[in-house]
């Protein structure tokens, strides 16, 4: 119900267009890498899409996590403006609520981004790759882990978006913790565990896999406490 | 109204806006890695780069290619938020002053706040090569003059991407859509600096400057140099192009 009204609610800001078109950009990545320099990877021995993440996931990442601050950004942006968060406040529905709406939507809209890109994955592999038996059970875990790593950058981001009533000043935030995840030594372990800096990592390659995940459950939970906090503190100012 | 006091009044404008506080979040970020994996930067035998000028060289091309052109549209954000809020730009557009002048205003603004960053990032630069040379006992400072012309000529060749960000944002009313522009436009300069046609490409130029300037500072290490005679004839076109874009477009929305 709640994501039907959100939905409705940035038919017309851009938002889903926002996703797509940073999707399809994202998409191209591995095709023109593919196009130029085909010799180069054919020649590596390793599987499609280990060949084709290692190759391009950084900068299909860096499209999901903008496209992701961006996003979320708007989502709060249209209630903040023209006071409308006001309204909001004064229907029969929780803060908290409209908060995992705005998650859903977001977090679907992230998975059709990940749909695209696999889109691509799949058609570089069938196009210059043999593909093998296990090609497609390796695509979903990749996928899915991939998947899982978004979710605290979103979970995030949606956070500081609520919390800064002018759009510029979440914006910029994000902006920040990008560049901060960008910037980021790999080492020690703890530091990787950055949430804008969790979509940039691979299955292929990881080695404590298992603690990534558990990670992004942690900062979920994190994130969800954080946001019960922030309507407290907040209402017990205004 | 003469444009210095649209211009004061467009600094008025952003006076709380708090942009200072993620100009230097950003400066600040960036130097805290490269503080604590300072002594890397005496490993760099196969680069043939001295450990004080890899250390400038390196914090200056991450904030090149990021921070600094996603700064830039972070400020259009501001610039135009603090309009679009309450209808401000309808007020604006009844002001005895032309069009031109005011969108000119504000890019001046944006220039201003460009080159803020800059000198926070400088002052930063030597706070932290200060605390680092007392680290390992190493000289990491280097002479205000050589760091002073390298930031202005990243400064400058900034001019035709602010220009271009500006336009994006004055044209494109969604505020997701400008900003999406933006930042979209930021991720191929890495690529683009590699190829031939750099030089049309606004968005490329700072971290094109400072990857050459890398190559020279570096004994082994080949970087493209920039050719003044196709780049600046090009820079200056794009630059006049998207400030009469912007002049003529600004507020079209409300004009209507």
């Amino acid at each position: 119900m709640n994501i039907c009204l959100e939905y409705k609610k940035v038919k017309r800001t851009g938002f889903i267009q926002l996703f797509l078109c940073g999707a399809i950009l994202a998409a191209v990545v591995p095709v023109v890498n593919m196009v130029f320099r085909t010799e180069m990877y054919t020649s590596i021995h390793n599987t499609p899409v280990q060949i084709l993440l290692g190759a391009n996931w950084q900068l299909m990442a860096m499209f999901n996590v903008l496209v992701i601050v961006t996003g979320t950004c708007l989502l709060y942006h249209i209630e903040y403006d023209n006071n409308s968060i006001q309204k909001l406040k004064s229907l029969p529905i929780t803060e908290s609520q409209v908060f995992l709406g705005k998650a859903a939507l977001s977090v679907i809209m992230y998975m059709s981004v990940l749909v695209i890109e696999a889109g691509a994955v799949i058609f570089c592999s069938c196009h210059w790759f043999v593909t093998g038996d296990g090609f497609w059970k390796e695509l979903c875990q990749n996928f899915i882990y991939s998947f899982i790593m978004g979710l605290p950058c979103i979970a995030l981001s949606l956070l500081v978006s609520e919390a800064c009533k002018n759009m510029w000043m979440s914006f910029g935030i994000g902006v920040v913790c990008v560049f901060t995840a960008l910037i980021l030594p790999e080492k020690p372990f703890f530091l990787s565990l950055f949430p804008f800096a969790m979509p940039f990592k691979m299955l292929a390659g990881t080695k404590h896999v298992i603690n990534y995940i558990y990670a992004s459950a942690a900062w979920i939970a994190v994130t969800s406490l954080a946001e019960l906090l922030l309507i407290k503190i907040r209402r017990s100012f205004e | 109204m003469n444009f210095l006091s649209l211009l004061s009044v467009e600094y008025k404008k952003i006076k709380r806006s708090k942009i200072f506080l993620i100009l230097f979040a950003a400066a600040f970020i960036l130097w805290i890695p490269s503080i604590i994996n300072s002594d890397l930067n005496f490993h760099m035998e196969t680069e043939g780069i001295s450990p004080e000028n890899n250390f400038f060289i390196q914090g200056f091309m991450a904030m090149s290619w990021f921070m600094f052109p996603a700064s830039i549209v972070v400020v259009t954000v501001l610039l135009n938020q603090t309009e679009r809020a309450d209808n401000g730009i309808i007020k604006m557009l009844s002001l005895p002053a032309s069009t031109v002048k005011l969108s000119l205003a504000k890019f001046i603004v944006m220039l201003s706040l460009a080159a803020a960053q800059i000198l926070i990032l400088t002052g930063a630069y030597y706070a932290s090569a200060a605390i680092v040379s007392v680290i390992q006992d190493y000289n990491f400072i280097l002479p205000p003059l050589f760091v002073a012309k390298e930031t202005g000529i990243i400064f400058l060749s900034a001019l035709p991407m602010t220009a271009f960000f500006w336009m994006v944002s004055v044209c494109i009313q969604t505020p997701v859509f400008s900003v999406g522009t933006g930042m979209a436009s930021i991720v191929p300069s890495v690529l683009l600096i590699n190829t031939k046609a750099w030089f049309a490409y606004p968005m490329s130029y700072p971290l094109f400057v400072v990857s050459s300037e890398y190559g020279k500072l570096a004994a082994n290490l080949e970087t493209a140099q920039p050719e003044l005679i196709p780049w600046l004839p090009v820079a200056v076109v794009i630059t006049i192009i998207c400030l009469v874009i912007s002049c003529s477009c600004f507020g079209w929305a409300a004009r209507r």
